[in-house]
């Protein structure tokens, strides 16, 4: 309750920003808070919850940026172009789970790298040039409705993982992940629930990526498909505490705010610091900031 | 004519996939850890050489004798910092852990590489970087044959230790079976230090040869992971000489890519055989177990 | 000079041995027998250091063990063969057998071993450079019997020796035991086939769901009737007097 109180009063926070600044700097920002909790979100869910550690994701959020930008560069409305987007991603995301959960743990987690390499090199060859949006649009480009299509899509993403989680669907999900065998022999069939959590967890980077394309000014169509974005979503949900909601809103916020910081200063740095902390985290504290906030708050109130 | 040359080169990539996918192949088959920053841990490698070169004039195939050591004793502080408290989970924890610790680790050199050394490529130029063997109209430079005769080499003083040895067998008893392993009195734990240990060294030592042979620069780490993930999966684990021959299939398959579809797809033949093997024959093509 | 002292030895939260105590003395053979699920495995793991107990204490020749790794305990002079045998089976048998004599005491002797474990088993000289997995299920036990005392055990552990072997073979691996124990080793043997092992070992216990239920000297417990009831079968009753 405490929770989805001060969810809503941050996204209120959120949605009010723009209309007492008018900082481009500062709405950039937030847009990369948004699209880092999406992109979390949506990796969190499948591994996180699902407990089935993939590290291709940058493929649905790649495939996602190039069906919207395509459609919406071609002239089609916004919201077809998302949806398309979300759509591919997805159908690509059902395609491969089939052989894909065939395999077990490593080669699940190396094989959708595998894949997701392939599209970017494949995408490179095929689109080599720098995607640009048109002159017409640009002269009109406006940073707000992207903030707020972003943070629609970062509560979006939060909602839909809270709401599995309580689901007897999402339960299925989590006793999957604890012991696949075990919730098999118990009559939760592993293949659909975990079909499932990878369709929702495509779509959701698919609509990501969707964003990432309607804001971005200018890119390399294979820059979306970037490991990067991998890395990003997993060292997120990982600092701020994978396998519960408002994990990855943490680390969103704590990643986005410490690399503009850190970028001052230090040329990537900021990757070298929460490399350490991912591991730190990894070794020592699973359960990332949202573990380290409870424990801090049981030892104030045993002390006090 | 054209394919022929370049399958002769492929040939000559290939031995040092091989050896760079052993080292995963250790690690993997002894102590069922994924260790995702093996490419990371062949770039230092390469740099060690560069730098040693660089600095002291060292002969980068002589400067091996330093730098294999030196990423040696890299793998022991990783193991006993991180990988360690890896391998006490049961095997699906173990791989999950390790793909993650091996994930961190990659961020961290990663990133360390572009802020020490910046990210240009660097590579190895000795007096005799030009020269070449000629077989008939064919080119092969002597330093990328030199790197393959070497590899192959250190393979096989590898493999005499893991037939011959004391704590060579130990280690082979350990991948088969650890628990039977220590009724005849092995200490699993610092096995498990040497393999990885071992592993790290080859690495390293795989890099050095690139930086002579060919290039480096920070981002080759994630590049020669995949390399070596795509050849284990390939040849299966249980073999050395197993890895060696998946990765010359490696380099034979990339460069028949390159002949036939152009340079810019020579990665992805790779990765979609890859795929292949791994759907369909998931203990590779000569391994002994998935 | 095996001294087993209120062994408590859980599975995670399943409770496998209930204070267990026993002790082996010097050059004695000792049973172990029990229905299956009792947890004698359990206790020879323990013994050996695969598994931790949660409580009690177990001293091998006055020294408390029970925290030791396995390499460590194998080091002071005790063996295991493990139930289901678990040779390295893409080894050869030359090499298993080497391998038993891995600990640093054992490899000062390991070419006499290797002698005289190839004396005590000739078929295994025989096939010294075959792949152990391609062995006869004798000829495993052997193997693995041979790994064991190339370790140059004073204590052998021996986990359902005679599983899955034809009644010839039990007899011959049996009699390899009995010489053992008449050469002075303390055997510590767990078995199903309690007509054999009670006729050769001087002492037995009884384990029934973690607990010792019974224990006395191996002729003696022949003739027990709940033994013969509940381990010898039907015939065994209806001879009984």
């Amino acid at each position: 309750m405490k929770l989805l109180l001060g969810g809503i009063l941050l996204a209120a926070g959120f949605a009010g920003f723009p209309l007492v600044t008018a900082r481009n700097d500062l709405l950039n920002l937030g847009i990369q808070i948004f699209l880092a909790v999406a992109l979390a979100e949506s990796w969190n869910l499948l591994g996180g919850y699902a407990g089935q550690i993939t590290l291709g994701h940058a493929a649905f959020f790649g495939l996602g940026a190039l069906v919207t930008r395509t459609l919406w560069v071609g002239g089609a409305p916004l919201s077809v172009a998302l949806a398309a987007g979300a759509l591919v991603a997805t159908a690509f995301g059902v395609l491969i789970g089939g052989p894909a959960f065939r395999l077990r743990g490593a080669y699940f987690a190396i094989g959708t790298l595998g894949l997701a390499e392939i599209l970017r090199i494949t995408v490179g060859n095929l689109m080599p040039e720098i995607s640009t949006i048109p002159v017409t649009a640009l002269a009109s480009y406006d940073l707000v409705p992207r903030y707020y299509l972003t943070l629609a899509l970062a509560m979006f993403s939060v909602a839909v993982v809270a709401v599995l989680v309580r689901s007897r669907v999402g339960l299925g999900m989590q006793a999957v992940r604890e012991d696949e065998a075990a919730a098999e022999a118990s009559g939760v069939g592993a293949f659909r629930h975990k079909l499932l959590a990878l369709a929702l967890s495509t779509a959701l980077a698919g609509l990501a990526g969707g964003a990432f394309a309607y804001y971005h000014v200018s890119y390399y169509p294979q820059h979306a498909f970037s490991p990067a974005w991998t890395f990003d979503a997993v060292l997120i949900a990982f600092i701020g505490g994978v396998g519960t909601v408002h994990g990855p809103v943490l680390g969103a916020l704590f990643y986005v705010i410490a690399k503009e910081v850190l970028a001052v200063q230090l040329v990537e740095v900021h990757l070298l610091i929460f490399g350490v902390l991912f591991l730190l985290v990894v070794l020592l504290l699973p359960g990332g900031l949202v573990e380290a906030w409870s424990r801090a708050r049981r030892l104030i109130t045993r002390n006090s | 004519m054209i394919l022929t040359q370049q399958l002769i080169l492929g040939v000559l990539v290939g031995g040092l996939y091989g050896l760079a996918a052993a080292g995963l192949s250790l690690t993997f088959g002894v102590l069922r850890v994924l260790n995702v920053a093996h490419g990371e841990l062949l770039m230092l490698g390469g740099y060690g050489t560069f730098w040693l070169f660089a600095l002291w004039q060292i002969d980068p195939f002589l400067s091996l004798l330093g730098v294999g050591p030196a990423l040696f004793v890299l793998g022991l502080v990783l193991y006993w910092m991180l990988f360690q408290f890896v391998v006490k989970a049961h095997e699906e924890a173990r791989i999950k852990n390790s793909l993650l610790i091996g994930f961190g680790l990659t961020l961290v050199f990663h990133t360390l590489a572009i802020r020490l050394w910046t990210a240009d490529e660097r590579a190895v130029t000795t007096d005799y970087a030009g020269a070449v063997v000629k077989i008939g109209v064919f080119t092969v430079p002597l330093v990328r044959l030199s790197s393959l005769v070497l590899a192959f080499a250190i393979l096989t003083a590898l493999h005499l230790f893991l037939a011959k040895a004391r704590w060579g067998r130990a280690i082979r008893a350990t991948a088969e079976d650890w628990e039977a392993a220590a009724l005849m009195g092995i200490p699993v734990g610092r096995t498990y230090l040497l393999a990885f240990a071992l592993g790290t060294a080859l690495a390293g030592i795989a890099g050095g040869l690139v930086s002579v042979s060919y290039s480096i620069s920070p981002s080759i780490g994630i590049e020669w992971t995949l390399k070596a993930l795509i050849v284990v999966v390939l040849a299966g684990l249980g073999s050395l000489f197993g890895s060696f021959a998946g990765g010359i299939l490696l380099g034979l398959a990339e460069a028949t890519s390159v002949v036939f579809l152009g340079g810019p797809y020579r990665e992805v033949v790779g990765l979609v055989l890859f795929l292949i093997v791994l759907l369909v024959r998931p203990q590779g093509l000569f391994g002994d177990r998935g | 000079m095996l001294e087993v002292e209120r062994l408590e030895v859980s599975y995670g939260a399943l409770a496998a041995l209930h204070g267990v105590s026993l002790t082996i003395r010097p050059g004695e053979t000792v049973a172990l027998v029990g229905p299956n699920g009792a947890g004698k495995s359990t206790l020879l793991k323990t013994i050996v250091g695969l598994l931790v107990p949660r409580a009690g204490v177990i001293r091998w020749e006055g020294i408390p063990v029970s925290a030791e790794p396995p390499h460590r305990i194998i080091e002071r002079g005790v063996a295991l063969v493990p139930e289901g045998r678990r040779l390295f089976a893409r080894m050869t048998v030359r090499e298993n057998l080497e391998l038993g004599a891995f600990a640093k005491r054992a490899q000062r002797e390991r070419r006499a071993q290797l002698e005289r474990v190839y004396t005590i088993f000739p078929r295994l000289l025989e096939r010294e450079r075959q792949l152990a997995g391609s062995l006869s299920g004798g000829e495993q036990q052997m193997l693995a019997l041979g790994r064991a005392l190339m370790g140059l055990p004073r204590l052998l552990l021996l986990d359902e020796p005679s599983l899955g072997l034809a009644p010839r073979v039990v007899e011959s691996i049996f009699s390899v035991l009995a010489e053992l124990h008449r050469e002075g080793m303390s055997l510590f043997i767990v078995e199903q086939n309690v007509q054999a092992v009670l006729t050769l070992a001087q002492r037995a216990y009884i384990l029934e769901g973690g607990r010792i239920v019974g224990e006395g000297e191996g002729q003696r417990l022949l003739q027990d009737d709940h033994v013969r009831a509940a381990y010898l079968g039907p015939l065994a009753r209806g001879a009984s007097s």
